[in-house]
């Protein structure tokens, strides 16, 4: 008879080997070593050649948007700002998107230099953040129904009509919500809204009682062609300041910007910005900082109405102005970029769900073979991620992780892409479900099955490997297919994260085209024929199962 | 040889297994006979440690496996399992794989032989048992028969020392038990140590060399078929044969 020597088992390359050797690799390539955080911020830009400003596309016109006649590029008076400044400091200038609310965390991670996006001056940020001299001075403007004849002052906004308190809506966390907020107290109601344009056609289409918008005026001049039921109400009130936020450390940096924007205060570059987008008013020119050719003061213009309605500025045509499109002209201009942001969706989902699987198979094995320290830690990490949300879960890995690796590592300048943040963060919220499916599956496979397998001599793990695991995976490929198509659609919360798939693509374009049906028809499609395949597949694999079963 | 010496077993307080010794010779058939609840699948399981004891000791050739668990224990079990083979009431088999898989998957993996002369030597075990024609077939797609006789083989492709037979029968009508028995006789004949749990009484009779009657956790009586069928001694013996007549 032959004889195996007891070595073998030990020598041979173990599960545990293999597991361990994949975690490791995939620990590497998710921590990439990037960004710098030094102390001086100017001689890093100038080194690196670049100087990354950080805006939300979604915000849309007039100030960083995707251009109608080539949406692979992007338009607005802040990417010429961004020019201007980068210009002056010797550099390129860098786009990096980011979710609106979240630009100060990116400034704080160090993905980038500048926040440059109509962030308005307030006493919190100035006390936070590096903030510029204001580039551009801002007003609110109300805005009402054009048939609505019962709303034609501030005063009429705040009289409740028939009992019944104005409806308001604002941009979610916007001056126009503070102001608001101060000015009318309890006696109107607010709506707030993500996007600018949504809250206008809000109150344009009266959806859900709507009344009236109070929007930074900039906003209201450059969609007003676009929104011929409104009309502005009262002159524009509430003056506030957009400046551009640094690290608060890098002073040499703000110190540049601010020679820079001045210097294009007084040669009049900034004027000529602010008229291509329609936008220069008697508010800018009242700064008195432009002068002419011989160094003297240019006065407030005549020719540029305070309401900012229709600027026309003399000798300088307005060039840049809202364009909507829609039809099959709109799915022709943007359906490649949708086309191809749905291409990262299908990216994150592919890496994301294998991941998220072989995880989960490990915290099941865990729960149900190993030992009570690796057990009883499994089972609090399935209770935790499945109990907190995707999105938060995002928001700390992308944001805690590097300062938890720059304790564990000081000196050492990990940081994490939002890639690989965000299939991270996915994997670890689906590994939860997949443990559980897991687990599931491997306890349906009979008691007999392991007993027969170390009978004939095999250890508990070559039993799990060979015997358990792959019948245990045909019982939960259908659900775990079915999670697939879940994590598909998941996908769309890593927006939070910067990471721009097919649903921020589409609220971009849709936004900065006023497409919202026929692009949101498409964005449909391209999900659906992502994840249609996929439960065809579902049924066919349970289809198979139960002939498997009974026969 | 196989030598058990004073095996006890308890079962939260109750003592399933009351101080078993018993010794099994090579190339001899050993039955194991008793009331259900005796405790005679147990006893059989504690061999191959899918069932672990309290005291005792358990022999086979020069391994000795000791109720204490640890990684000695471990390794003995291995060592144990590698050339004790065993053959379960409801086969076992492995649903995923095709009959030549299931005979061949430890050969390969367990005793690293190559995949070659495993199939070679599958495929002769496979005809000897009847199911030459099968080898392609998934277990699910076979009968109860089918599949004992699959699982004999995949035993048998171990080349082991001594196989356990736990109740193989039991599952099947009573003309597929002639055929399994048949081929359990067949193999006793070639030489092949076993130890069985049966209430096949035909076998007992004509294939044992030694017959046990464990009754309450312990041997009420032991000797060649001849003394347990025809001249038992012991009261617990005849009670149990009475019955079984009966049934």
């Amino acid at each position: 008879m032959k004889k195996t020597p007891v070595q073998s088992l030990v020598a041979r390359p173990s599960f545990r080997f293999y597991a361990q050797t994949l975690l490791t690799l995939t620990a590497t390539w998710l921590i990439a070593s990037s960004s710098v955080t030094a102390d001086d911020g100017l001689d890093r830009i100038r080194l690196r050649g670049t100087l990354v400003w950080g805006a939300d596309q979604e915000g849309g016109g007039p100030f960083v948007y995707p251009s109608p006649d080539d949406p692979s590029q992007l338009v607005g008076f802040e990417v010429e700002l961004a020019q201007l400044i980068a210009e002056h400091l010797g550099v390129k200038p860098e786009f990096s998107q980011g979710q609106w609310d979240k630009l100060p965390d990116l400034l704080d991670r160090g993905d980038i230099d500048l926040v440059l996006n109509g962030y308005e001056w307030t006493p919190n940020r100035a006390q936070r953040y590096g903030v510029s001299i204001p580039y551009y001075v801002f007003e609110l403007q109300l805005l009402g129904r054009t048939a609505d004849d019962s709303l034609t002052s501030w005063d009429d906004l705040l009289k409740p009509v028939d009992g019944r308190k104005r409806k308001v809506s604002v941009l979610g966390g916007s001056a126009a919500q503070d102001y608001v907020e101060k000015l009318a107290g309890d006696s109107v109601e607010i709506a707030l809204f993500e996007g600018a344009t949504d809250a206008m056609e809000a109150t344009e289409l009266g959806l859900s009682g709507i009344d009236a918008n109070v929007q930074d005026l900039p906003i209201w001049v450059f969609y007003s062609d676009g929104f011929s039921q409104l009309r502005p109400i009262g002159p524009p009130t509430g003056r506030g300041f957009y400046v551009v936020m640094t690290r608060k450390a890098d002073r040499d940096l703000l110190k540049a910007v601010n020679e820079s924007l001045f210097k294009a205060l007084q040669d009049g570059r900034l004027r000529k910005i602010f008229t291509k987008y329609r936008i220069w008013n008697e508010t800018q020119a009242t700064r008195g900082l432009e002068t002419d050719a011989d160094g003297g003061f240019i006065g407030g213009d005549a020719d540029s109405p305070a309401d900012g309605n229709g600027t026309k500025e003399s000798g300088e045509e307005a060039t840049a102005s809202y364009q909507p499109s829609g039809g099959w002209e709109v799915i022709r201009q943007r359906g490649g970029l949708l086309v191809r942001s749905a291409g990262m969706t299908v990216l994150l989902s592919i890496t994301a769900m294998p991941i998220a699987v072989f995880i989960g198979l490990l915290i099941a094995l865990a729960r149900l073979y190993g030992p009570w320290y690796l057990g009883k830690p499994a089972a609090v990490y399935v209770e935790l991620v499945r109990g907190t949300p995707l999105v938060l879960q995002l928001y700390l890995i992308y944001f805690l992780v590097p300062k938890l690796l720059a304790i564990l590592f000081p000196g050492m300048e990990l940081t994490i892409n939002a890639f690989a943040a965000a299939v991270m963060g996915l994997a670890i919220n689906y590994s939860a479900y997949e443990a559980e499916i897991y687990r599931g599956g491997i306890r349906s496979i009979p008691r007999g099955q392991m007993e027969a397998a170390i009978s004939l001599g095999m250890s508990r793990s070559l039993a799990l490997r060979r015997i358990i695991i792959p019948q245990a995976t045909r019982l939960v490929l259908p659900p775990m297919t079915n999670d697939f198509i879940a994590l598909f659609k998941d996908t769309a919360v890593c927006s939070v994260i910067t990471v721009v798939e097919l649903s921020k693509q589409y609220y971009i374009q849709a936004r900065s085209a006023g497409a919202i049906v026929e692009l949101g028809l498409l964005t449909a499609l391209l999900y659906l024929a992502m994840s249609y395949p996929l439960s065809v597949m579902t049924n066919r694999l349970e289809k198979n199962l139960s002939q498997e079963r009974r026969g | 040889m196989i030598e058990l010496t004073n095996i006890v077993k308890r079962y939260h307080q109750q003592e399933v297994l009351r101080g078993v010794s018993l010794r099994v010779a090579d190339g001899e058939v050993c039955v194991l006979l008793g009331p259900s609840g005796g405790g005679k699948s147990t006893l059989l399981r504690t061999i191959n440690g899918l069932e672990s004891f309290d005291s005792g000791s358990i022999r086979v050739s020069d391994i000795v496996l000791n109720p204490e668990p640890g990684p000695q224990r471990d390794l003995a079990l291995f060592e144990i399992r590698k050339r004790v083979g065993m053959v379960f009431q409801q086969f076992n088999l492995f649903p995923h794989r095709s009959v030549l898989e299931n005979v061949t998957e430890a050969p390969i993996h367990v005793l690293k032989q190559s995949r070659d002369a495993a199939v070679l030597n599958a495929r002769r075990i496979l005809a000897r048992v009847g199911m030459g024609d099968k080898e392609n077939a998934r277990p699910g797609s076979l009968s109860g028969g089918q599949q004992q006789r699959v699982a004999i083989a995949r035993t048998l492709a171990m080349n082991p020392e001594a196989i356990l037979f736990d109740e193989p029968t039991s599952a099947l009508d009573p003309r597929t038990t002639a055929e399994i028995i048949s081929v359990m006789t067949d193999l006793a004949a070639s030489g092949q140590r076993m130890i069985v749990v049966t209430h096949a009484m035909s076998f007992a009779r004509t294939v044992a060399h030694q017959v046990h009657i464990l009754h309450a956790g312990r041997i009420a009586e032991s000797g060649p078929p001849e003394q347990i069928f025809e001249n038992p001694q012991e009261p617990i013996t005849r009670e149990f044969l009475s019955e079984a007549a009966k049934a």
